[in-house]
C-alpha cells in the first residue's frame, strides 16, 4: 500500500544540550522514560470530505428524511478530508463483520509496519534493539494480534515483551504512552514501542440511522503512530526528545454510557455520547489541576499542550475548561481538519507534529491529554 | 402546550436520552441551547427529522428556543398519521 506518511525525527539539537558533534557521547542516565522518536503513517486513499459525504449520502438518502441535514452535520465537525485504508468503492462490499475485520487485519499490520519503521529508523534503531512492544487499538480484532505479526514482519527479537490491548478507545494514545512509561521505570535500560493503529473507517455501519453514526462518519478517519521510547538508565545517541515525567490517570464512576461499541452481527456500532463535550468541561480542569499541583506546577507552567483531537466541541471544551490561550491548541485543530480524529493514534500525531516542530526549548513542559471510553482521561507530563 | 404537543415533548425528551445517549434534562420552557452545544442541537434536528418525518427550516430553527417551543412547531408540521 502506498502511503502519503510524514516521517519524525528526534527533536532538532538543542544548542544548550546536544554537543554540535557527528557522533555526540551518550547522555548520562536519568529516571525518566524518553521520546525518542515518532513515526506516523496514513493509507493512500485519501478523500475529501465532500466526496465522503456524498458517498454517503447517496446511501443514505433512501433512509434518512432530510439528507441535506447529514451534509450540514459533516460541514459542523470542521473535518476538510480523511485517509481510508480502503480505495472508497470498496466500501459498500464490506457488509459483514468478517469482511471488514479481514481487511482491517490487512490494512492494519501494513500500517502498523510503516509506522514502527519510520520511528525506529528516526531513533536510529534496528527492530532487534526493541525489548517492549505495547499495541493499542480499538478498531479490529487478531489473533494472534498485529503486534505478533510484526514480530515476524520486522523481525523484532524472539524474547521482545508484547502487550496488546484492546478497548480503551480514542484515549489509548495517551494511557499506551503512560503505561509504557510505567514499564520502563520498571526496566529502565529497555526500549520500548507503542504501536496505536485505528482504521475507523473500517466499523462504519452503513444500516445504522443514529445520530451517532451520522456524527462518526463525518469525523473518524484512519492512521497509525509508533512511539520509540528509552528508558531513563538506557544510553542514546544524541538528544532524546521529551522525557515523561509523570502520568496520572482519571476515570469517571458510572459513565460507561458515554462512549462505546454495541457490538452487532456486522461489527461494531458507535456509541457516542452529545454530552462528551459537557463532562470534559466539568471535569478535565480540576484533573489536570490536581496532576500538575502533585508536581508543584500550574497550567501555566506548561507551554505546550497536546490535546486529543475528539472534535470541534471537544476541542473547544478543552479550551475554555482549561483557560488555554489563542493558539494553544492549534496542532490539535489542524490534525482534526486534516485527517479527522483517528482514536488514540490522533493524540501521538499531535505531539509527533511538535516534536518535528523543533519548537519546544529544553526545559519546556508539555501536557499531553486525552479522555475517552469508561469515561475517562489520562494525561502524560512530558519536559524537554 | 396540547396534548400533542405534550406527546411531541416526550418523544423529544426520548430521542434526548436514546439518540444522543444524554443524559441532561430539560425543563419544558428551558432553553435548548443551555444544555446542548451546537453540534448536540444540530444533531437533535437530524433526529427529530427523520423521526417526524419533516424538514425544519431556518426559521423554525431560530424560534424553537425551548423544548416547548420545538414540541409546538413538530405538532403543527409533522403529519397527524406520524405518531409521537
Amino acid at each position: 500500500m502506498g502511503c502519503r506518511t510524514s516521517q519524525l525525527g528526534r527533536v532538532a539539537p538543542a544548542p544548550i544540550r546536544a554537543p554540535k558533534v557527528a557522533d555526540p557521547s551518550p547522555r548520562p542516565a536519568t529516571t525518566s522514560p524518553a521520546v525518542l522518536s515518532i513515526g506516523r503513517a496514513l493509507p493512500g486513499n485519501y478523500a475529501d470530505q465532500e466526496t465522503l459525504t456524498a458517498a454517503l449520502r447517496a446511501h443514505w438518502a433512501r433512509q434518512h428524511f432530510n439528507a441535506d441535514r447529514l451534509e450540514e452535520l459533516h460541514r459542523a465537525v470542521r473535518v476538510k478530508g480523511r485517509h481510508l485504508a480502503l480505495p472508497l468503492a470498496e466500501y459498500p462490499e464490506l457488509g459483514t463483520f468478517k469482511r471488514s475485520n479481514d481487511a482491517w487485519i490487512r490494512v492494519a499490520e501494513e500500517l502498523g509496519a510503516e509506522a514502527i519503521t519510520r520511528a525506529l529508523d528516526a531513533a536510529g534503531l534496528a527492530p532487534a534493539d526493541v525489548d517492549q512492544l505495547v499495541f493499542v487499538t480499538v478498531t479490529g480484532l487478531a489473533t494472534p494480534s498485529i503486534d505478533a505479526k510484526l514480530v515476524n514482519r520486522l523481525g523484532l527479537r524472539r524474547d521482545v515483551k508484547r502487550m496488546p490491548v484492546f478497548g480503551l478507545g480514542c484515549v489509548a494514545g495517551a494511557a499506551g504512552l503512560a503505561r509504557l512509561s510505567d514499564l520502563l521505570t520498571g526496566f529502565p535500560g529497555d526500549v520500548g514501542v507503542l504501536l496505536s493503529v485505528e482504521l475507523c473507517s473500517l466499523t462504519l455501519q452503513r444500516e445504522d440511522l443514529s445520530v451517532a453514526n451520522a456524527v462518526a462518519s463525518g469525523i473518524f478517519g484512519d492512521g497509525a503512530a509508533a512511539v520509540v521510547l528509552a528508558g531513563g538508565s538506557r544510553a542514546v545517541k544524541g538528544p532524546p526528545g521529551p522525557r515523561i515525567v509523570a502520568t496520572r490517570s482519571a476515570f469517571y464512576p458510572d459513565t460507561e454510557w458515554v462512549m462505546g461499541w454495541d457490538f452487532r452481527d456486522t461489527g461494531f456500532q458507535v456509541v457516542l455520547s452529545a454530552e462528551v463535550p459537557r463532562i470534559t468541561r466539568e471535569n478535565i480542569g480540576k484533573d489536570v489541576d490536581g496532576f500538575l499541583a502533585a508536581h508543584g506546577l500550574r497550567r501555566s507552567d506548561v507551554r505546550h499542550w497536546i490535546a486529543h483531537t475528539g472534535g470541534p466541541k471537544v476541542l473547544e471544551a478543552f479550551q475554555s475548561a482549561l483557560a488555554l490561550p489563542d493558539g494553544a491548541l492549534d496542532r490539535s485543530w489542524r490534525s482534526l481538519e486534516e485527517v479527522g480524529n483517528l482514536s488514540s493514534a490522533s493524540v501521538l500525531f499531535v505531539l509527533g507534529d511538535l516534536v518535528a516542530s523543533g519548537e519546544p526549548s529544553p526545559g519546556d513542559l508539555g501536557l499531553l491529554v486525552a479522555m475517552g471510553p469508561g469515561f475517562c482521561a489520562e494525561m502524560v507530563l512530558l519536559r524537554w | 402546550m396540547s396534548g400533542r404537543e405534550a406527546e411531541v415533548a416526550a418523544e423529544i425528551r426520548r430521542i434526548v436520552r436514546e439518540d444522543l445517549h444524554a443524559r441532561t434534562e430539560f425543563g419544558d420552557s428551558e432553553e435548548l441551547a443551555s444544555r446542548l452545544d451546537s453540534l448536540a442541537l444540530l444533531s437533535l434536528v437530524v433526529a427529530v427529522e427523520d423521526r417526524f418525518r419533516i424538514v425544519l427550516t431556518e426559521e423554525d430553527a431560530a424560534a424553537a428556543r425551548s423544548l416547548a417551543d420545538l414540541a409546538r412547531i413538530v405538532a403543527a408540521r409533522a403529519p397527524a398519521e406520524v405518531p409521537p
